[in-house]
C-alpha cells in the first residue's frame, strides 16, 4: 500500500507540474496585448490569431534576447494596429546552439499547428528538410541572422557577411590612415558566416596600399577568456600589429580583454553588445559594427503577418539590413537601445 | 552502500525469490516500470484534455484546378484582388474552375497561398492527441532512450559515461563523411549498411577505448569518460574542418535519408522509434535474461563479492562500456538519417539527458539497479516535458527549470520509495 502511495504521490507531483505548466500557458503571448482564450479556435469568431514561432540558435546570447524582444514587440504593436488581429509569439529557442533541437523545435510547431516560423539556423544542412516539410505544410517561414536557402524559405532578413567584413575593414582603414599592419580574428574556421566576413575583411584590405595583406587567427573554442588570450599572445608576438579586425565581439565580452593591444594598436569589431560598448567609452575600442539585432524578431514576424493577413510577399527573398556603426560620439545614445532590446526600457 | 541497493533488483528478476506476492494491482505497482507508465499516462491525459480544449488549427490542402480563379469577398459581397483585404476581412472565398464554381466560407478556411494557388481548410485537430505528435514524441525519445539503454548498464555497474554526447557527435561526423562519400544513387541495401556499420564501429571503438582505459589503467571511469568526452568533441571539430573546411557534411544518398531512416509510413517517420523498442526489448532480455545481465547487477550492487564469486569484473566492464559505444554510434547513424546531416555542435550536452532519462528510469547512481525499459520511459517521460511546454505555449526559457525540477521529483520519491521497500524487508 505504501509503494503505491508513493507512486500516487509521483504521479500526482507529474500532473500538478503539467497543470502548473497549463496555468502559465501562454506567458509569452502577452505580446498580443490582451487576454483572450490561446487557442486560435477558441477566440470570438471576430478575431483571426497568427501564432509565430520564433527560433533563435541560443537563449543565452544577449543578441538573440533582442531578437526575442523585437518579435514580441512586433506582435503587441501589429495586433493593436491590425482590426480583428491578435498575433501571438512563441519563443522556442534552445539553451546553448543545437540543430537538431531546432529541428524539433520546427516538427513541433508545425504539428501544433503553427502559422509562420522565424529561425535562425544553427546549420542549414540539418534544418533544410525540417524547415521543407514547414513549408510544404504552408507555414510561413522567414529566416534571420542565419540562412537556410534551400529550405524554401519566403525570404531571409540580415545582413550580407560579406559586406559586413568589408565595413569592418573600412572602418579599421580610417582609423589607421590607410596603412598598418593589421591582423584578424575570427572564431571557429569552417564557419560558413565567419568565413565569409573574413573574405570581406581580406578583399576591402586589398584596396589600400599602405595595408599588408592582414593575417588571420582563429581561435576554439569561442568562448570571451580564448579569444581575449589568443588577442594578447598574438600583439605580444607581433608588437607591430597596428590595427585588429575583429569579425565577432568575443574577447569583448570580458573586462580588460585588451591590456597589451589597445595601447599598440587601433581595434574594429563587430557585435555592439552592453560590454563590447564599455570598450568604446574607454577607448579602448574605435568602432563597432551591428547588426540589426532587434530587427531580427521585428522585422520576421511582420514579413509573417503581412503574408499571412495580406498575402503580400518581399520584393526579394534578401532583405539585408543597414550596419549600425558605433563610436564614441554615439556609444552613449547607441547603449540605450539595449534597454529597449533586452526588455528593460 | 546498503545491502538493499546493492540486491539484484526484484523488478529485473520476477521469478527470484523474494518477488512481491500478493493481488495482481500489489504486484504491478511494485514494478518500477508500472509507476513510470502511470506518470506518462497521466501526463498524456492532463495534455490531451488540455489539447481538447485548445486544439489547433492544421492545414488540409483543398483539391483545386490548378489554374483556378480564387476570388476573395467581404462580408458585403464585393469582390477584392490578393493583396488588397486583410484576412480577418475575408468573408468567402470564391474558386472558379473551367467546368464549376464553389464558394468556401472563411470559417472553414485556414489560408490561401496566392503564389502557389492553394487553398488550406482548417483541420481542427487536439493539439497533443494527435498521431503526428506522438510521433514525433517519440521519435525524439528514441534518439536518447538507445543511448540510454546502454547508459542504464554502465550505471547499474556503478560508473559513469560523460562520453555518451561526444561518441554521438564523432560516429555522426565520421559517418557522414562515409556516407557523402558514396555516389547519390546508391541503394539502400549498400548505403544502410555503410552508415549503421561506421556510426556503430566508431562507436564501438570509442566504447571500448573507455572501458579498456578505465579497467586497464584502474582510473575511475569518470575521468576517463570526461577525458574521452573533450578529445572526441575535439576530433568533431577538426576533422570537417580539415577535410571538409565546413562545419557540417551533408549530400547522403536518399536511399539512406527518405529511402530508410527517414521513411514515411502512414504520413510518419516512425522508423527510429521501430529501433527504439528492438533495443529495449533486447536490452531487457540482456539485462534480466542472460548470465551477463546477472554479472552486470551483481557487480554494481557488491564488487569485490563479484569478483570473489569469480565473475570477470573487468570483461564485463569492458563489454558494457563497449555496448554503450556502439548504442551511441546506433542512435548517431539515426540522427543521420533522419536529418540528412551531420554536424560538429551535435550531441552538445546530450550526456546529461541520456543520464537524466536512465535516472529517471529508476536506475541508482549507487549501482545495482536500473532497468532497460525504466531508460526508455525516462527518455519518453523527458520528451513529454518538452512537448508540454509546447503545446502549453510556454516560453523555453523556462525548459531547463521545469525539468530539473522533474528529475528531482523523480529520484527523491524513487528514494522514498525504496527506503519504504527497505523497511518493508
Amino acid at each position: 500500500m505504501t509503494t503505491r502511495r508513493a507512486w500516487l504521490i509521483s504521479s500526482a507531483s507529474v500532473s500538478i507540474t503539467a497543470l502548473m505548466l497549463a496555468g502559465c500557458s501562454n506567458s509569452n503571448s502577452d505580446a498580443s496585448g490582451d487576454s483572450a482564450d490561446s487557442g486560435s479556435t477558441s477566440t470570438s469568431s471576430t478575431e483571426t490569431v497568427y501564432r509565430i514561432g520564433v527560433i533563435a540558435k541560443s537563449n543565452s546570447n544577449p543578441v538573440f534576447q533582442a531578437a526575442k524582444t523585437g518579435a514580441m514587440s512586433a506582435g503587441e504593436r501589429l495586433t493593436n494596429e491590425l482590426d480583428g488581429v491578435r498575433v501571438e509569439i512563441l519563443w522556442q529557442t534552445p539553451p546553448e546552439e543545437d540543430a537538431q533541437k531546432q529541428a524539433q523545435f520546427v516538427e513541433q510547431l508545425v504539428a501544433s499547428g503553427i502559422d509562420g516560423i522565424a529561425i535562425s539556423c544553427t546549420d542549414a544542412n540539418i534544418l533544410t528538410g525540417a524547415l521543407k516539410a514547414a513549408v510544404d505544410e504552408g507555414v510561413i517561414v522567414v529566416t534571420f541572422d542565419s540562412d537556410a536557402p534551400l529550405s524554401g524559405r519566403m525570404a531571409y532578413y540580415g545582413v550580407d557577411d560579406k559586406e559586413a567584413g568589408k565595413e569592418v575593414m573600412r572602418q579599421l582603414a580610417d582609423q589607421l590612415g590607410g596603412t598598418g599592419k593589421v591582423a584578424v580574428l575570427t572564431g571557429n574556421p569552417a564557419a560558413v558566416n565567419l568565413q565569409a566576413r573574413v573574405n570581406g575583411v581580406l578583399e576591402q584590405a586589398g584596396e589600400y596600399e599602405g595595408i599588408e595583406t592582414p593575417t588571420v587567427f582563429s581561435f576554439m573554442p569561442e568562448t570571451a577568456t580564448e579569444a581575449a588570450a589568443k588577442m594578447q599572445q598574438v600583439q605580444s608576438a607581433n608588437p607591430d600589429i597596428t590595427g585588429w579586425a575583429l569579425v565577432g565581439g568575443w574577447p569583448l565580452y570580458t573586462d580588460n580583454a585588451l591590456d597589451g593591444i589597445y595601447e599598440n594598436a587601433k581595434v574594429v569589431s563587430m557585435d555592439p553588445l552592453p560590454l563590447p560598448l564599455e570598450y568604446v567609452k574607454k577607448g579602448q575600442v574605435q568602432v563597432l559594427v551591428g547588426q540589426p539585432y532587434f530587427g531580427w524578431g521585428e522585422k520576421s514576424v511582420e514579413m509573417i503577418v503581412d503574408k499571412l493577413e495580406f498575402n503580400r510577399t518581399p520584393e526579394s527573398e534578401f532583405i539585408y539590413a543597414d550596419f549600425d556603426i558605433v563610436n564614441e560620439a554615439n556609444v552613449e545614445a547607441f547603449g540605450k537601445n539595449w534597454e529597449k532590446w533586452l526588455g528593460d526600457g | 552502500m546498503s545491502t538493499t541497493d546493492s540486491a539484484p533488483p526484484r523488478n529485473a528478476q520476477p521469478t527470484t525469490p523474494g518477488t512481491p506476492r500478493g493481488s495482481f494491482l500489489s504486484r504491478l505497482f511494485s514494478h518500477q516500470e508500472s509507476g513510470l507508465v502511470l506518470v506518462i499516462i497521466l501526463m498524456m491525459g492532463v495534455l490531451s484534455i488540455y489539447g481538447y480544449f485548445n486544439p489547433s488549427k492544421g492545414k488540409k490542402k483543398i483539391d483545386i484546378e490548378q489554374n483556378a480563379r480564387i476570388v476573395l469577398l467581404d462580408a458585403q459581397g464585393q469582390e477584392h484582388e490578393v493583396g488588397t483585404i486583410g484576412r480577418s476581412k475575408i468573408a468567402q472565398y470564391r474558386v472558379i474552375e473551367s467546368d464549376d464554381t464553389r464558394e468556401f466560407d472563411a470559417s472553414v478556411i485556414n489560408n490561401f497561398d496566392a503564389e502557389t494557388n492553394t487553398l488550406y481548410a482548417l483541420d481542427i485537430q487536439n493539439r497533443f492527441l494527435k498521431k503526428s505528435n506522438i510521433v514525433l514524441v517519440l521519435k525524439e525519445a528514441s534518439f536518447f532512450a538507445i543511448m540510454a539503454v546502454g547508459m542504464t548498464g554502465v550505471i547499474i555497474l556503478a560508473g559513469i559515461d560523460l562520453s555518451v554526447g561526444s561518441i554521438y557527435a564523432f560516429s555522426a561526423i565520421v559517418g557522414a563523411m562515409a556516407l557523402s562519400a558514396l555516389p547519390e544513387g546508391t541503394g539502400w541495401y549498400l548505403s544502410v549498411p555503410v552508415g549503421v556499420l561506421t556510426c556503430m564501429g566508431v562507436g564501438t571503438l570509442c566504447g571500448l577505448a573507455n572501458g579498456s582505459m578505465s579497467v586497464g589503467l584502474r582510473v575511475h571511469p569518470f575521468v576517463i569518460t570526461l577525458g574521452m568526452m573533450a578529445i572526441l568533441r575535439g576530433l568533431t571539430i577538426v576533422i570537417p574542418q580539415q577535410f571538409y573546411d565546413t562545419q557540417s557534411i551533408s549530400g547522403f544518398p536518399q536511399s539512406f535519408t527518405s529511402g530508410s531512416i527517414k521513411m514515411e509510413i502512414a504520413g510518419v517517420y516512425p522508423i527510429p522509434i521501430f529501433v527504439m523498442i528492438v533495443i529495449a526489448i533486447i536490452g531487457w532480455f540482456v539485462l534480466s535474461r542472460t548470465v551477463f545481465g546477472r554479472r552486470i547487477y551483481a557487480i554494481g550492487g557488491n564488487e569485490v563479492a563479484a569478483k570473489y564469486a569469480g565473475i570477470p569484473v573487468g570483461r564485463v566492464k569492458i563489454l558494457v562500456y563497449t555496448i554503450t559505444g556502439a548504442l551511441c554510434g546506433l542512435s548517431a547513424c539515426l540522427y543521420l538519417g533522419y536529418l540528412g546531416a551531420g554536424e560538429t555542435n551535435a550531441g552538445n550536452a546530450y550526456e546529461l539527458q541520456v543520464i537524466a532519462a536512465t535516472v529517471i528510469g529508476g536506475a541508482s547512481l549507487m549501482g545495482g539497479r536500473g532497468t532497460a525499459i525504466g531508460a526508455v520511459l525516462g527518455a519518453i517521460v523527458i520528451q513529454l516535458i518538452n512537448n508540454a511546454m509546447v503545446i502549453f505555449e510556454v516560453d523555453t526559457s523556462y525548459n531547463q527549470i521545469v525539468m530539473g525540477a522533474a528529475i528531482i521529483i523523480a529520484v527523491v520519491i524513487d528514494q522514498t520509495k525504496q527506503r519504504v521497500q527497505a523497511r518493508r524487508g
